[in-house]
């Protein structure tokens, strides 16, 4: 192999061409003068200090258990957001829960990209591959995920870990159709005919020359992700399937809140609350960015005007 | 002007934002046990539909091989049993027309039973039809009854009116069980058309037959012409409508869409007993909460028990120690919003074979705890893990446990596991703790051997000691009450110095029904009662 | 074409023989058995082999598994191990709901999606759209199961207005069926709306500013019919993709809706025989959601020849 790749050196005006940090500053210009993407990008920001610095914004341990003060309102001396049935700090508990809800988040998307962008580049890249992982896809598309979660569950136990890859690979066919349909329509790209011709292994092409430019689709496809894994972790820890007490979960603190509901509402207002926000940052932050990397969307927008 | 506006703002804020006091908790008075009244001379109306929210979908309606306690709520109305249970927790005649009588040697029991009665079908009911009911349980490969019916030598139907079991050795907790699901009569022409498909539409002497079942929806019996007491059933029908959702039972007999509605949650409970249109019944439960302890589980349940050590399998003086830390009062209090009991033994205060040594129960004392792990030479915090199944009650419960155990030096792991998975876990002996409770049974034997005698079923903890194993067949074998009260004192007694299971709380059987009705009762075994319930004159159904 | 049908055909049979393998040997690996299960709390070891026996727990997986096949061919899945209920039945008695449900929640999610996402494409920049988006983006961001509790304690139990729970069959009683059906229905609609408005929205506009959209308008053609000859129609091969896709996931996803509102569907029924390690209840369920969501598949795909000619060359849309 040459050392200078002369495919990549050069073709201005071509999608692989521009510099990766020409690119970097269009796309956060863009995400700038979008007020949804900035609207986005604060409620994200709130939402990853509070997650990352839990512990040290959180008042009190999330399952200290106060035997003395159950079921205190909101706003009390102490309990900036009252407390649960046993007692527990429902801010403390908001604040782990939505560490919690960002870890799975991140993990399951990370499951997702690590085993469907391969699937989804050699899918599209070899068509014997195709037939392969497209039923491969077609099966967990079709198989009931509940049935996979609660068979997880049942062999773990539950947890963090396990809520992150039933809810990964939940994700992984979607992420493979994506890819798989950049790697189709690159694959006939110039760049890529011209990186033939170069005799440029497989391996090189798509490593240097299909997947940076299938990037975008990637991390669209990631902020995709993002904010239904949250969502999907509250559902399966509200059915016991997720996440496990004591670790505090916003699922669990609704699940646990419906129990008493009768009692008092407060302790399932916040947890609901938290998700929304954790929901919303990531979907208008991740509007925002689709429209600043997707060339398509900036043309229909130009000719609107 | 402006210092006022300020002082207002800053009110307003404060009232928003920071100053409210704190809410004591308020402890919960003592209470008392209703199991609801017979409609005796009550005027009501005859006919209607009752509609009761039963909180777990039962299993086959076959007395021999369900599991489900639930479907004992169904089958109550259906299928009647040679005994049954009253309020006051004595065992009565139902089809028998008498107690059992046994012989010196305590090996024969004869019991005496109704003649000229009829099975839904038509068919009689006699000696016969009870012996091949009890013949059925003790030889049907898939019967869950087997067990209950004891050491059993010969069954035979001694004329019409008498039953005689012949057994090996004398079996005490016999009369307990057939008040029980071994009990219920089936009708021998329906066993011989249907044979092990009898729990698909199951035909017994009951106020109602079974009508027809909707899976996961709904169960429908309608009043048998048939039943040797029909002037005392009022309704038509019954649905049995399947609701697991405790909220939504709520909910529903807010709503009126039900009429009954079975285990009613503690959190809900409050607000529904508050309801002028809603009636709270209320018993004591047979069975216990508590976790069991692994001593020498280690190849499986009901293989000889191995060492295993750990300080708490090793060290009775650690066990003593954990059960100390359990706040019992506070953690129910907490946990189960005052409606729920502490327990301290397999024996309920309530039962006749409760006695002042049954009864003694070790107060929390964190001190102590602290003091005994320092003689056991154990480091403190002492870390120890405790299985428990995934569902709501218990998961609280064993959260509230974590805050309690640690003030006594004990770091408390929870692990949550799914229940089928928990079942699995407990036999094999994969854990150091593990949180499960009984139901309970009538009969105190059925409470305390298959838990506690060497190599027992359920013996999941391998706990083993020659004596206990002695006093409790001993107690097994006795037929008097008294005496057998005695030697579970004693047990107990060695239960408070081993500690191989720690009791912790006994639920209530929690039971609302619409002033719609009346005649609803419902008793320790938690089964609600429905066969002579009726609308209340005037009310529609 | 008929060839293209047959191997549609083909992998989806393969897909559903997979789905089957996989549920069958998972199952399987579970800790615990149907047996121990259903025993509960009373575990006697002579009782839970004679079951085990019953149950065909004892012979090897291949053999379970022909033979299981082998029946669920002939449509017998043969019968729940706790109730005894032979599977066809419960999944007679439980696939109606869920579908009923399934298709009132996808109507709902239709008629507040493409309401919702024409608004924004033809006022956009005004409030209308703002208005849409911000629809979307709540329903897309909340957990509808909370808002369905909040719902049930507010709507139902404090105001009336609907029933808690519970469900009748709408062949019984038409009116009150759908009456029971609403909320859930809306509940489990509001996250689809959000994709479907997306969708036409983005579709719409696409549409709308077209160069043959605006030769059309510059010939004089209304407004109103533009939107309705050129925007919605092509808008609808989008939606229905989302449909399809929405559909087989909507029977799968009312689990939580059930759950809330009591429902007796599919969804409740398949969490439960997890619960129980109720083998075969377990295996019909996976193969019946699998085949219902190949089918509608199948059928999205065949409605794309329907609805756009030009389908019918490159085949399937991925």
């Amino acid at each position: 192999m040459t050392a200078v790749d002369p495919v990549a050196a050069g073709e201005p005006g071509s999608e692989h061409g521009s510099g990766l940090g020409r690119v970097r500053g269009r796309v956060l210009r863009k995400l700038w003068q979008n007020p949804m993407g900035v609207v986005g990008g604060v409620l994200l920001l709130i939402v990853l200090i509070a997650g990352v610095f839990a512990p040290w914004l959180a008042p009190y341990p999330p399952t200290q258990v106060h035997f003395t003060t159950p079921f205190q309102q909101p706003f009390t001396v102490g309990f900036a957001l009252g407390t649960d049935d046993l007692g527990r700090d429902v801010l403390s508990r908001v604040l782990y829960g939505t560490r919690a809800s960002l870890e799975v988040g991140v993990l399951s998307v990370l499951l997702a990209v690590a085993v469907g962008v391969p699937l989804g580049l050699l899918a599209g890249y070899w068509r014997w591959l195709d037939a392969v992982v497209s039923r491969l896809a077609d099966v967990m598309l079709a198989f009931p995920f509940l049935i996979l979660a609660v068979g997880l569950a049942a062999i773990n136990g539950g947890g963090i870990g396990n809520a992150a890859i039933a809810l990964g690979i939940a994700n992984i066919p979607t992420m493979v159709r994506v890819v798989r349909a950049e790697t189709l329509r690159l694959k006939e790209s110039d760049f890529v005919l011209a990186a033939h011709t170069m005799d440029a292994g497989a391996t090189r092409i798509l490593a240097h020359h299909i997947l940076p430019n299938a990037l975008s689709a990637i991390i669209v496809q990631a902020t995709v992700i993002m904010p239904s894994a949250v969502l999907g972790e509250a559902i399966l820890s509200f059915l016991g399937l997720g996440i496990q007490p004591p670790d505090p979960s916003l699922g669990i603190m609704l699940s646990d809140a419906q129990q008493y509901l009768f009692r008092t509402v407060w302790p399932g207002v916040f947890p609901g609350v938290a998700i929304a926000v954790i929901c919303l940052g990531f979907n208008l932050f991740g509007d925002a960015l689709r429209d600043a990397l997707d060339p398509k969307a900036q043309r229909v927008r130009k000719g609107k005007r | 002007m402006r210092h006022s506006r300020l002082l207002v703002i800053a009110a307003g804020v404060c009232t928003l934002a920071a100053c409210v006091p704190i809410q004591a908790v308020t402890s919960g008075g003592e209470h008392t046990d209703d199991f609801g009244t017979p409609v005796g001379d009550q005027r009501v109306r005859t006919g209607g539909e009752l509609v009761m929210g039963l909180s777990n979908e039962p299993d086959r309606l076959d007395p021999t091989t369900s599991t489900s306690l639930y479907t004992r709520y169904v089958m109550n109305a259906v299928c009647e049993k040679l005994y049954d249970m009253d309020a006051g927790g004595k065992v009565v005649p139902q089809l028998a027309t008498a107690l059992p009588t046994t012989s010196a040697d305590g090996r024969t029991v004869t019991i005496p039973v109704r003649t000229g009665i009829e099975f839904a079908d038509g068919s009689p009911f006699d000696a016969t039809a009870v012996q091949t009911s009890l013949q059925r349980h003790l030889t049907m490969k898939t019967s869950q009854r087997a067990s209950e019916m004891g050491p059993v030598e010969s069954i035979t139907a001694a004329g019409p009116d008498n039953v005689v079991i012949r057994y090996k050795r004398p079996f005490a907790p016999i009369t307990a069980a057939l008040a029980d699901r071994a009990g219920m009569i089936m009708s021998p022409v329906a066993l011989t058309a249907r044979g092990d498909n009898f729990g698909d539409a199951p035909v017994c002497v009951g106020p109602f037959k079974f009508a027809k079942r909707i899976p996961q929806t709904s169960i429908t019996v309608t009043r048998d012409p048939n039943y040797y007491d029909a002037a005392k059933v009022h309704l038509d029908t019954i649905v049995y409508r399947i609701m697991p959702d405790a909220n939504t039972r709520a909910a529903n007999l807010r709503s009126g869409d039900v009429h009954v509605a079975d285990t009613i949650s503690p959190q809900d409970v409050d607000a529904l007993a508050k309801d002028r249109s809603l009636r709270l019944l209320q018993a004591g439960s047979l069975g216990y909460q508590g976790f069991t302890i692994n001593i020498g589980n280690v190849d499986g349940v009901g293989k000889p028990p191995k060492p295993i050590d750990t300080p708490l399998a090793r060290d009775a003086r650690v066990r003593e120690a954990l059960v100390l830390t359990v706040d019992r009062e506070t953690l129910v209090n907490t946990v189960f919003n005052n409606w729920y009991e502490p327990a301290c033994s397999p024996i309920p205060p309530q039962s006749p074979y409760a006695s002042a040594a049954s009864n003694v129960c070790q107060k929390f004392d964190p001190a102590r705890s602290r003091q005994l792990l320092a003689e056991a030479g154990v480091p403190v915090p002492l870390r120890v893990e405790l299985k428990v199944s995934n569902t709501q009650d218990e998961l609280r419960y064993a959260q509230a446990l974590q805050a309690s155990v640690a003030e006594g030096g004990f770091d408390l792991r929870i692990v949550p596991v799914e229940y089928s998975t928990l079942l699995d876990v407990q036999k094999r002996g994969d854990f150091e703790l593990l949180q499960l409770g009984w139901s309970g049974r009538i009969d105190p034997d059925s409470n305390t051997t298959r838990f506690l005698a060497t190599k027992a079923a359920s013996n999941v903890g391998g706990y083993s000691l020659g004596e206990m194993d002695t006093l409790l067949a001993q107690a097994s074998q006795t037929n008097d009450v008294k005496q057998r009260a005695e030697l579970y004192g004693k047990a107990v007694g060695m239960l408070l110095r081993d500690n191989p299971i720690v009791y912790t709380y006994r639920r209530r059987n929690l039971t609302v029904h619409t002033r719609q009705v009346t005649g609803v009762e419902t008793y320790a075994d938690g089964v609600v009662r429905l066969g002579k319930a009726a609308f209340v004159e005037g009310q529609e159904g | 074409m008929a060839r293209y049908l047959v191997n549609r055909l083909w992998q989806s049979a393969l897909t559903l023989v997979l789905a089957s393998v996989i549920v069958f040997i998972g199952v399987r690996a579970l800790p615990g058995d149907p047996a121990l299960a259903m025993a509960g709390e009373e575990a006697d070891p002579a009782t839970l082999a004679a079951v085990r026996a019953q149950l065909g727990l004892d012979e090897s997986v291949v053999v379970q598994y022909l033979k299981f096949i082998g029946n669920a061919v002939t449509g017998d899945f043969g019968k729940s191990v706790r109730t005894g209920t032979p599977v066809s039945e419960l999944l007679g008695a439980t696939l109606p709901v869920t579908i009923q449900l399934a298709i009132y929640a996808m109507l709902v999610a239709l008629l507040l999606g493409l309401a919702a996402g024409v608004v924004a494409a033809v006022f956009r920049g005004r409030w209308p759209e703002w208005t849409a988006n911000g629809f979307s983006l709540f329903a897309l961001s909340v957990p509808t199961f909370w808002l369905g509790i909040l719902a049930v304690l507010y709507l139902s139990v404090q105001l009336g207005w609907f029933p808690a729970s519970g469900y009748v069959s709408p062949f019984d009683h038409p009116l009150r069926g759908v009456y029971y059906l609403t909320l859930p229905a809306v509940i489990l609609g509001l996250t689809h709306a959000a994709v479907v408005q997306r969708q036409t929205r983005s579709s719409m506009v696409a549409t709308l500013t077209a160069d043959f959209v605006r030769t059309a308008r510059a010939k004089g053609l209304g407004r109103g019919a533009v939107i309705f000859r050129f925007g919605l129609r092509n808008s609808l091969i989008v939606v229905t993709t989302i449909v399809g896709l929405q559909l087989g996931g909507l029977i799968a996803g009312a689990v939580v809706t059930e759950r809330i509102f009591s429902l007796p569907g599919i969804g409740k029924l398949t969490l439960d025989s997890v619960f129980t390690r109720d083998y075969p209840v377990i295996q019909a369920v996976v193969l019946v959601i699998t085949a219902a969501y190949i089918v509608i598949n199948l059928l999205v795909d065949f409605l794309y020849t329907v609805i756009d000619p030009r389908m019918r060359v490159s085949g399937r849309a991925s």
